[in-house]
């Protein structure tokens, strides 16, 4: 009987030290030398309380950094889920079984790509001289077009790989989580007359409540890790227009400054940030 | 012909490396792996090629390069020689070497550097470069000042005379200036950085007279500053589209693809717009020093002898007979053999019958000519990334328009520079 309850101890316990050792220590190292002043340079630190804390209140770049993030998690997370449904109901609809399976694996492909190629890529194709994709602006107006030096379009063009990425990917998921749906409520809302946008509306889409939540609490949590594609793509300009949270904590830590107990408070803050968020946002989602 | 004279300068600099090899062997016992964090060099590369040279020299050793872009290098190499220090060699540059050899992070190189390696061969400018607290930490792989490059044709064509100075310059810049036949002005570097868009600010900030600096005392926040800011904001409407948040490579590669009339960059455009392979413009250019009163911005990259990874005596040995071997004439030669210009940086080779042979006596004037306006225009202090990457922000959100007010921005770096002292202190 005691050998049946220490089992799972058992099993559980490396892949806990493992973790305790890879994401505790780490996470404990943080929050102990965000309270001093610590710097590359200078590594032997003093402490300091809670100073850092309440310098990255009067921190122009901070406060800019966590608009800028705010505003990369709701675009992103948004745009993919919308190109995503409205791709994979596109598919579900008018393609053929084989057409659909010759369509998923193309749309898996950007996904596949590693994220610094994808950045190095379309940053190639928005160049306002040799460019792709600004060619045919330049060529009807005779104007070059600039997104990635635009602060207005910056953000949202890199936003645009971050979606093609994203979006094609999750659309081929929303395929194959419709064709798992029984075709039953469908044929219902069909003789009720219902019409084809009604029939996803009000049927399909709510019978895929679940997965959806799913998918958006994954692109969430991917969307924070966008470091990559907009380090690449902009370095977090034109100035600081696309510089979110953590890369103006690898700024502050590594690029600039060196400042390590400054970049750590701002690490601190974002997972308290992201754990309170992410809790009440997967809670509401419950209800 | 051509390979005749390949045979004879691969045999004078296969006996010129024994000459020296004979001498330093005596001297090397190295064994394992030396670990060098560097940004692509051409140079570097070729220095691949002859790995069995250097392990034979060293009496076992090997070598093994990483390669990070600019910004990149600059971030790891800080982060490594911080913490671990894994790398026996890093490549380092005149914008981050108070910082490291202030830290402790790499040794003094000429108490480890081979004496018959000829340190003083080297480029005044380089040597100052590479001088921080009156000790030499590395050995140039690059560096120079800087130079007006133009387009013959293109001005020629205007009826315009290269310009001398910096009005006929803007004058000039503006005359040329033809979107619509896809010729730009001139191409700025407008990203952020110490290293980027500051390094092309800096002398325009030195030529108008403004210094960083009295004594503990921010001396920026002056109207040398305001002019030089508003003259680069007035040029850049006629730099080069992407340019806005480029760096170097966006500025060249627009030049050498023929859709820029005129610039200031840093001497090995000059290579690279000569080279055939690489440019559309090879047959079309001519340089001169900056037009007055612009300062050159003296720079020099070379490689420096970490001290973490080579905790002994024996160690940082080797590592010097590494770097000793990597920058030596010798191979400087196969360099120049390899038309890569801009590895060039010592005397001797800079002025041998060779060099004018491949590149013409045009060019060594011009290079002598602009060494004579050549400056250190950064801070030379630990904490000048620092203060240069924050007014590379300021300046790039000028330039991008996400902000106008001039001496806001410079009050602002104000704030921060008297902030910055109280934290060195």
């Amino acid at each position: 009987m005691k050998t049946k309850t220490l089992l799972p101890a058992a099993f559980l316990s490396p892949a806990l030290i493992i973790l305790a050792v890879l994401a505790l220590v780490p996470t404990v190292y943080a929050i102990v030398i965000s309270f001093e002043d610590r710097e590359l340079s200078r590594p032997d630190g003093r402490f300091v309380g809670l100073d850092n804390y309440v310098s990255l209140f009067s921190d122009r770049r901070f406060l800019n950094a966590i608009q800028v993030s705010l505003t990369w998690e709701v675009l992103t997370v948004a745009a993919t889920l919308v190109i995503a449904i409205g791709l994979g109901i596109l598919m579900f609809e008018c393609a053929s079984p084989k057409a659909r399976n010759v369509l998923s694996l193309l749309f898996l492909m950007p996904v596949i790509l590693p994220r610094v190629s994808a950045a190095f890529v379309w940053k190639f194709a928005f160049h306002p001289l040799y460019g792709i994709i600004t060619y045919p602006y330049k060529a009807i107006t005779g104007q070059p077009l600039d997104l990635l030096s635009n602060p207005v379009t910056a953000l949202g063009t890199v936003a645009l790989v971050d979606v093609w990425q994203w979006g094609l990917f999750f659309s081929v998921i929303v395929l194959k989580l419709l064709e798992t749906l029984p075709p039953q409520p469908f044929e219902a809302a069909r003789l009720d007359h219902a019409r084809p946008w009604e029939v996803y509306a009000y049927v399909a889409l709510p019978m895929l409540k679940a997965p959806l939540i799913s998918l958006a609490f994954v692109k969430m949590i991917e969307s924070l890790r966008a470091f990559d594609l907009i380090y690449v793509m902009t370095r977090g300009g034109p100035g600081i227009s696309t510089e979110t949270l953590d890369m103006y904590a690898f700024s502050q830590g590594f690029i600039e400054s060196g400042r390590i107990s400054y970049a750590s408070s701002m690490a601190v803050l974002m997972m308290i940030a992201t754990s309170v968020a992410f809790t009440f946002i997967w809670k509401r989602a419950k209800v | 012909m051509r390979s005749m004279k390949t045979l004879v300068s691969s045999i004078a600099i296969a006996c010129a490396f024994y000459g020296v090899a004979a001498s330093v062997a005596a001297a090397a016992e190295c064994s394992g792996t030396i670990r060098v964090l560097a940004q692509p060099r051409d140079g570097l590369t070729l220095l691949e090629k002859y790995k069995d040279e250097f392990t034979k020299l060293s009496g076992g050793a090997d070598f093994q390069i990483d390669y990070l872009n600019e910004n990149d290098r600059r971030a790891k190499t800080k982060a490594d020689a911080s913490t671990i220090g894994k790398y026996n060699v890093y490549y380092i540059d005149e914008a981050n070497v108070a910082l490291f050899a202030s830290s402790g992070w790499v040794a003094p190189l000429l108490d480890y550097y081979p004496k018959d390696y000829d340190y003083a061969d080297f480029d005044p400018g380089r040597q100052k470069v590479a001088t921080f607290d009156g000790k030499v930490w590395f050995a140039p792989l690059t560096g120079g000042g800087d130079l007006m490059v133009y387009r013959k044709d293109l001005l020629e064509a205007a009826g315009i005379q290269p310009p001398k100075t910096l009005d006929e310059y803007i004058a000039a810049v503006k005359a040329l200036n033809q979107p619509d036949k896809g010729i730009y002005g001139t191409a700025l570097r407008g990203q952020r950085g110490s290293g980027a868009n500051v390094w092309r600010w800096m002398p325009f900030f030195k030529g108008e007279g403004g210094n960083w600096f009295d004594g503990q005392t921010p001396a920026f926040d002056s109207d040398a500053a305001v002019k030089a800011t508003q003259t680069y904001l007035e040029l850049f409407k006629y730099s080069a589209p992407g340019s806005q948040t480029g760096g170097w490579d966006e500025a060249v590669g627009a030049f050498t693809s023929g859709q820029v009339a005129m610039l200031i960059e840093s001497t090995p455009l000059v290579g690279m717009a000569l080279d055939k392979k690489s440019s559309q413009v090879a047959d079309k250019i001519g340089y001169l020093p900056p037009p007055t009163p612009l300062t050159g911005g003296g720079y020099g990259h070379g490689l420096a002898i970490g001290t973490k990874a080579n905790a002994d005596e024996a160690s940082k040995q080797c590592a010097g007979l590494f770097i000793g071997w990597a920058t030596s004439k010798e191979n400087e030669a196969r360099r120049l053999e390899e038309g890569q210009f801009s590895e060039l940086n010592r005397t001797s080779i800079m002025t041998s019958k060779t060099f004018a042979d491949t590149y013409g006596p045009a060019l060594g004037q011009a290079l002598a000519d602009t060494g004579n306006v050549t400056a250190v225009n950064f801070w030379q202090n630990p904490q000048w990334p620092d203060l240069g990457d924050r007014w590379g922000i300021i300046l790039e959100e000028l330039i991008t328009g996400t902000r106008t007010d001039i001496q806001g921005g410079l009050d602002e770096l104000n704030d921060f520079a008297k902030d910055l002292v109280a934290r060195g202190q």
